[in-house]
């Protein structure tokens, strides 16, 4: 019973984290298309810059809004200056954006040095639930993680925008020749594809290792993430595939040990893409 | 048909004249190198400057080129200055063979020092053993054992940092009596770990201690719930730990945030300055970490060694194991040649055999000549509860002041 409550809480936060981590890829890849190689980096960004802000003073909370702002710009200058010539190209947005993982990874190496940084986390300790401890801040984060992708649901499928978001998801020629500004949603959605990486990042900071490299850590668990919940399924999808590839393994490696885990994880989801190639949540 | 064999014969002509022409220009440094004798001393140095292990990159680099420019500084060896040629291999073993060729080859350089993992070590055997070349490794390491030959048990690889019976056996009585006779190793999937344990368990049967779990996680691992769990349920008195890189630091924040540091004693044998930086004080606090060098040893080896450092890269400069290994490694082979009189491969092997270094910043150390294994001194340090900066981050618990290594599993001598 004990390890069956802690597998529980272990599973919904490890499944609402990756959810986290892999939002803004799935947002950018699922709403307009464009393979977002520098997610890792962005994460990174958005980690690094509220590293830097957290030891400049400023509080927690609010290094974090202005870490994901910041990253949300690089997002948006980059969309501008770059990416937004070559929407009908998606193999080249996959390398444009490769050279901007490169780039950015470099120049964070440049201007915050190689070391290992921490990030203090805002919440010490852990709930005690009597049988068990469950990470104060892990589960708030957890937390956000929902209130982040019920917002989003909220956006796409309650307000007029989303209507318009959708309306070009599904036929963007037609929604331009019906008088939507594609041009500028498309800027918008990378934009907070970016923003939402950047607040990942700065949000997960406190709870890994804060180096160069810690967004790719995350990037080729999010592909999958996006792929087996199924491209344009952003909001279920993103926590299915969580779910599958974060969550699943915790629960295997009750019966087995991690590196079998790992691999069984990453095998059942080349199974499902196998059987569902559309993702688990993509009508055929 | 007829300019054909007229160009032939020609051809033939020219290459009897380019051949002569060859041997002269082949025959002349010959002649030119000793009058020449600020032609400096090549040595080229593999460091993980980019990929996973950027974060050991810089101590591991400037450690050699602190001793380089001291070497140079003091007139340099045989009186030639020492070129160090700095070649980023990326974490990567497939480039580290590639570098190693490339220095080689391509810069002709005399001899090879770096690497960083065991992993990276045992790419760059073959690379070694095959030009019969030298490599100076300087990282804490998981030992010699034949299987693993050319990686180690190679005559040409001499090893400057400390292995399981110097950093881990040591210390294994008074964690054991101290702390618990109970073990739960973990570490990442690859040869060092591995092996490292393999001897660890070694010394915990004599000492009458068990393991009750031994577990191996593959790289850039972000989540460890369910070991946590399975730590919880096993109740150990030790974790002994070794994992590295980033998962090291993913691992004990979260064995942290699941509130855990209090009922277990952690026992890291891979968190040195660079890692436990990047735990931060919090997290760190109270972690048993052992190694042959330290930021924090009071030896005055240690502070003269730190104010140069410091005087180059900044106040805020981090050292560590693998840094002094490098620069350990710089020196005596620096020290080899000169005692060798000669910059030839033998020669440097004999010279650095049983070759000692007095100004060591861990305290003075011998290369052993039975089998290339370098013979230093050793710490059990504790991480200190509230540290500010790597100056005042351990504080030592037990040290042994030259700790002889038990003899490594190959055909010896080497």
């Amino acid at each position: 019973m004990d390890t069956l409550i802690s597998v529980i809480t272990d599973t919904v936060l490890i499944t609402l984290v990756l959810a986290l981590a892999a939002f803004g890829l799935a947002i950018i890849y699922g709403l307009i298309g464009v393979i977002n190689m520098g997610h890792g980096a962005m994460l990174t960004l958005g980690a690094y810059f509220t590293w830097s802000l957290t030891r400049h003073g400023m509080p927690f909370v609010a290094s974090v809004l202005l870490s994901a702002s910041a990253v949300g710009t690089v997002g948006l200058v980059f969309e501008h200056l770059i990416i937004r010539h070559f929407y009908n190209r998606p193999f080249d947005t996959l390398l444009l954006t490769w050279a901007f993982f490169l780039v950015a990874t470099e120049v964070i190496k440049i201007v915050f040095g190689t070391d290992f940084r921490n990030v203090a986390r805002p919440i010490e300790g852990a709930i005690d639930i009597g049988i068990y401890r469950i990470p104060a801040y892990r589960t708030i984060v957890g937390g956000l993680s929902i209130l982040l992708i019920l917002s989003t649901a909220f956006i796409l499928y309650k307000t007029s925008l989303g209507i318009k978001i959708r309306a070009m998801v599904q036929n963007r020629e037609m929604a331009g020749l019906l008088g939507l500004n594609v041009a500028f949603m498309y800027k918008c959605v990378f934009g907070f594809g970016s923003f939402i990486a950047g607040l990942a990042g700065g949000l997960i900071a406190p709870m890994y290792s804060v180096d160069p490299y810690m967004g790719n850590t995350f990037l080729v668990r999010s592909f999958f993430v996006v792929i087996v919940g199924g491209i344009g399924q952003v909001l279920a999808g993103t926590l299915f595939g969580s779910f599958t590839i974060g969550g699943l393994e915790t629960v295997l490696a009750l019966f087995s040990d991690q590196v079998i885990a790992q691999i069984a994880v990453f095998f059942i989801a080349v199974v499902l893409l196998r059987f569902r190639p559309q993702g688990v949540f993509t009508g055929r | 048909m007829t300019e054909n064999k007229k160009s032939r014969s020609i051809t033939r002509r020219q290459a009897l004249g380019a051949m002569a022409g060859t041997a002269a220009v082949l025959g002349t440094p010959a002649l030119i190198r000793p009058a020449k004798a600020a032609d400096p001393i090549k040595i080229g140095v593999l460091s993980p400057v980019t990929g996973a292990w950027t974060v050991y990159g810089q101590a591991h680099s400037r450690g050699f080129e602190l001793a380089v420019e001291e070497i140079n500084a003091a007139g340099g060896v045989l009186g030639r200055p020492i070129e160090m040629i700095l070649a980023d291999y990326q974490t990567d073993q497939r480039l580290v063979v590639e570098q190693a060729n490339r220095l080689l080859r391509q810069e002709k350089v005399d001899l090879l020092a770096g690497t960083f993992s065991s992993a990276d070590r045992n790419a760059a055997g073959p690379v070694v053993k095959a030009a019969d070349k030298i490599l100076l490794y300087p990282t804490w390491y998981e030992g010699q054992i034949k299987d693993y030959y050319p990686g180690v048990c190679n005559p040409n690889i001499f090893m400057f940092g400390p292995e399981p019976t110097q950093q881990v056996w040591p210390f294994m009585e008074y964690m054991v009596s101290n702390h618990g006779k109970k073990f739960y190793m973990i570490g990442s999937d690859y040869a060092w770990p591995r092996v490292t344990n393999l001897f660890t368990k070694e010394k915990l049967q004599e000492l009458g201690g068990e393991v009750v779990a031994e577990v191996y996680i593959p790289f850039n691992t972000p989540q460890y719930e369910s070991v946590l769990r399975d730590i919880r349920e096993k109740k150990p008195d030790i974790i002994f730990h070794s994992l590295t890189g980033s998962d090291t630091v993913n691992f004990a924040q979260q064995f942290h945030a699941a509130g855990m540091s209090k009922d277990f004693t952690y026992w890291t044998v891979d968190d040195e300055e660079v890692v436990t930086s990047g735990l931060g004080p919090e997290v760190s606090a109270g972690h048993f970490v052992s190694f042959d060098y330290f930021m924090t040893i009071s030896h005055p080896n240690n502070k003269a060694f730190l104010e140069r450092y410091k005087a180059k890269y900044g106040p805020d400069a981090l050292m560590n194991t693998v840094g002094v290994g490098m620069y350990n490694a710089a020196h005596m082979g620096a020290l080899a040649i000169a005692k060798a009189g000669k910059v030839e491969t033998a020669a440097i092997r004999e010279g650095l055999k049983e070759l000692t270094f007095d100004k060591a910043p861990q305290g003075p150390v011998k290369m052993r000549g039975l089998d290339n294994q370098i013979v230093v001194p050793s710490y059990l340090m504790k991480v200190r509860a509230g540290w500010t900066s790597v100056n005042d981050m351990f504080e030592e618990v037990q040290s042994v002041p030259s700790v002889e290594p038990k003899d490594a599993r190959c055909d010896l001598p080497l």
